[in-house]
């Protein structure tokens, strides 16, 4: 069973009420569509249940419209249509809503309408006589209240006949519509797209008329909310509070967390360490498995809180408010308002960043946040360059006492992290995804109050995503990255010495590559280990220097660095770091949300490329 | 155009001025000719504008509302002479 309808209508609500948390999130093959699927139990037995991405037509104007006409129509999903359609619409906006219901209707798939907000129509006297409609339209329909189990009756017995195959599952008349649907006038010449949906809106305008329809007023909250949030001064002020919230939340209010899953990580480790008996395997577990995908899986309280917020702004209707007020500044740089929140976010960490550009309508502009979203610094580059900073750049005031040098070199590494990232969206927006800007339609939502139930459910997806992308490819690099250290055995049959070691060698042979930025084969090792992800570097300088317990403020590391890298060469480093795509999972997420190879592989080469060329004028001018 | 309509003024839809594809979004959302619009707050850095559309809060730029034809309600329905 399928749920069809807008955005915004409430259709994942009622889908997250009949399923419960039991869903599963994935994408349909080939698109960046996600197939959000769920069970649903009945009296008789359960129901698969899918719910469609909101669209406003079947037409194949959008990838998400395109995969909801083609799930529809059976040529996804094993080639097999669903088995029965709800179609969700919003009571309060019903005439407007009804636009959809011809191309769904049409299909002659059994349909049952759910017509959601009735709570909220009623409150703001509207009016709406569901068997009426349903007698217009020759399908069942129901007035419910999705967050209301208890309203959501006649869909259960619906789904129950679906189940036993009842009378109430009845193919639909087609005839309702017949005329505006084929889109062809009185004399069989197609009609212009303006009057095809004139005559769809007009035909929604008596079905609504004889079905008892009386549009709500406007509501009160959302004016009263609106006039505080898009005011000229509280407006802004109220986003910025917001955005200083979450960022805080995401850097601050996660340290406590991530230090605990740090410390899960580095806990059980020990644990199997102290378990396993020595050798390979248990090397293997521990400095491979353990080391790697915990530095991953740290990210993961920063991820959850990131996508917290983006749940309760989305649900509540602000999001698209925060969206109207940033589209000015954004626009500017050839991006849109929807995408300011993922970018920002790509302050902690890309990955999520990169998930979230999913709340950007147009196709291109998502595309070109995705794009530029790797070059805001993430929280894996603060570890480098904190170590980096801590061994070259003298303490001293820089500004008077307001800003000392080091500060400054860290906030000069923002600045050129952004200052590429504007760059290349105008690059981006000026060649491969060049194109007339697509019109900005943003619906505002009227405020609602989040449920937990909708927000639990987006978490825990989101979850899901990020543990099975990321973990996926992070244990492969770092099986990889273990076994290169590894090989080959010494004649003892003992590991070698990190030098001789398979990786030592990869980091020997690219040497003269990364001369010309001053780097060393050591170096060279630091930038093949932070693939993996890029604070590795850090723990990997520190193997190769014998320092032990390296981290960014070990006095040992920072002096062996200072032996090896001159002025030049660090701030090459650095620069290198701020540019390069050094992060697989980053790369993985990447290829999920553009559906292919195509554009991760040219942001790698093209990230590479930039870092090469940056770092070798550093270390020039140095 | 619907870009130069001051705030709480409603008015009908006459005409898009606008290629195609990009048509599309405003049509499904109720945004056809003879619809009511009625601009009710500038975002506040002035653009863009939400409307009230069909029951619903839209906001469009002004690059957008600019390709939008309108007339005043008051003159759509007879009230005031064009003239």
């Amino acid at each position: 069973m399928a749920l069809v309808g807008p955005p915004n209508s409430g259709k994942s609500t009622l889908f997250n009420s009949l399923t419960g948390l039991r869903q599963r999130v994935a994408n349909y093959p080939g698109v960046t569509v996600e197939r959000k699927s769920g069970v649903a139990s009945v009296a008789v037995g359960l129901v698969e249940v899918t719910d469609l991405p909101g669209v406003h037509g079947l037409s194949p104007r959008s990838m998400d419209q395109m995969v909801t006409r083609d799930v529809l129509l059976g040529k996804l999903d094993g080639g097999k249509s669903p088995d029965a359609v709800i179609l969700v619409l919003d009571a309060t906006r019903l005439e407007s809503h009804l636009m959809l219901a011809e191309p769904v209707l049409g299909l002659g798939l059994p349909t049952f309408v759910v017509l959601t907000m009735a709570d909220e129509l009623g409150r703001r006297d509207g009016a709406l006589r569901a068997s009426a409609l349903s007698q217009e339209l020759g399908v069942p329909a129901a007035l419910v209240d999705a967050r209301d189990d208890a309203s959501l009756g006649p869909v259960r017995r619906f789904m129950e006949a679906l189940h036993i195959g009842g009378d109430e599952v009845r193919s639909c008349p087609v005839g309702v519509f017949a005329g505006t649907s084929s889109g062809h006038g009185a004399l069989g010449r197609p009609l212009p797209m303006v009057d095809i949906f004139a005559a769809r809106r007009e035909k929604a305008r008596e079905i609504g008329l004889s079905s008892g329809f009386k549009p709500p007023r406007q509501s009160r909250l959302t004016r009263q909310l609106d006039a505080v949030f898009l005011h000229r001064v509280w407006g802004p002020l109220s986003f910025l509070a917001v955005v200083v919230v979450v960022f805080q939340s995401i850097f601050a209010g996660a340290v406590p967390l991530m230090d605990g899953v740090e410390a899960l990580v580095a806990g059980s480790g020990e644990f199997l360490a102290a378990t396993l008996p020595e050798g390979w395997f248990r090397s293997l577990l521990v400095d491979g498995v353990w080391a790697g995908v915990g530095s991953v899986v740290v990210f993961l309280p920063q991820i959850l809180i990131l996508f917290f917020f983006i749940a309760v702004m989305e649900d509540s209707g602000y999001m698209a408010r925060a969206a109207v007020i940033a589209d000015r500044l954004m626009h500017r740089v050839g991006l849109q308002g929807a995408s300011f929140l993922p970018l920002l976010s790509a302050y902690a960490c890309a990955i999520p960043a990169i998930m979230s550009a999913r709340t950007v309508e147009s196709e291109r502009d998502r595309i070109a946040t995705i794009f530029v979203a790797p070059f805001m610094t993430c929280s894996a580059r603060l570890p480098v360059y904190a170590l980096l900073i801590a061994a070259f750049i003298p303490e001293g005031p820089f500004l008077g006492p307001v800003l000392g040098q080091r500060a400054a070199v860290l906030l000069g590494l923002y600045a050129l992290g952004l200052v590429a990232a504007v760059g290349t969206a105008a690059l981006l927006k000026g060649t491969v995804l060049r194109g007339a800007p697509a019109p900005f339609v943003m619906e505002l939502p009227p405020y609602r109050r989040p449920t937990v139930r909708s927000i639990a459910a987006r978490l825990l997806g989101r979850t899901k995503v990020f543990l099975r992308r990321a973990g996926k490819i992070i244990l492969a690099v770092t099986i990889v990255l273990w076994v290169m250290t590894q090989l080959p055995r010494t004649s003892d049959g003992e590991p070698p010495a990190i030098g001789d070691s398979a990786l030592g060698r990869v980091g020997q042979v690219i040497e003269p590559a990364i001369e010309p930025l001053g780097f060393d084969w050591r170096i060279g090792i630091g930038l093949v280990t932070s693939l993996a992800a890029r604070e590795v570097i850090v723990g990997t300088l520190g193997t190769i220097y014998g320092v032990e317990n390296p981290d960014e403020t070990a006095i040992e590391l920072q002096d062996a660095l200072r032996r090896d890298l001159d002025l030049g060469s660090a701030v090459a480093l650095l620069v290198f770091f701020v540019f390069a795509l050094q992060c697989m999972s980053t790369v993985a997420v990447m290829r999920r949300e553009t559906g292919g190879w195509r554009w991760p592989a040219l942001q790698f080469g093209y990230m590479l490329a930039l870092a090469y060329a940056g770092a070798w004028a550093a270390n020039q001018l140095l | 155009m619907l870009a130069d309509v001051p705030l709480e003024e409603e008015v009908v839809l006459v005409r898009i001025d606008m290629a195609g594809d990009d048509l599309e979004p405003l049509l499904e959302r109720g945004i056809v000719p003879g619809c009511k619009l009625c601009p009710v707050r500038h975002a506040p850095a002035g653009n863009p504008t939400v409307y009230l559309v069909d029951g619903a809060l839209v906001a469009l730029r002004k690059e957008t509302a600019s390709c939008l034809c309108v007339r005043s309600a008051l003159e759509a329905a007879g009230v005031l002479d064009p003239n």
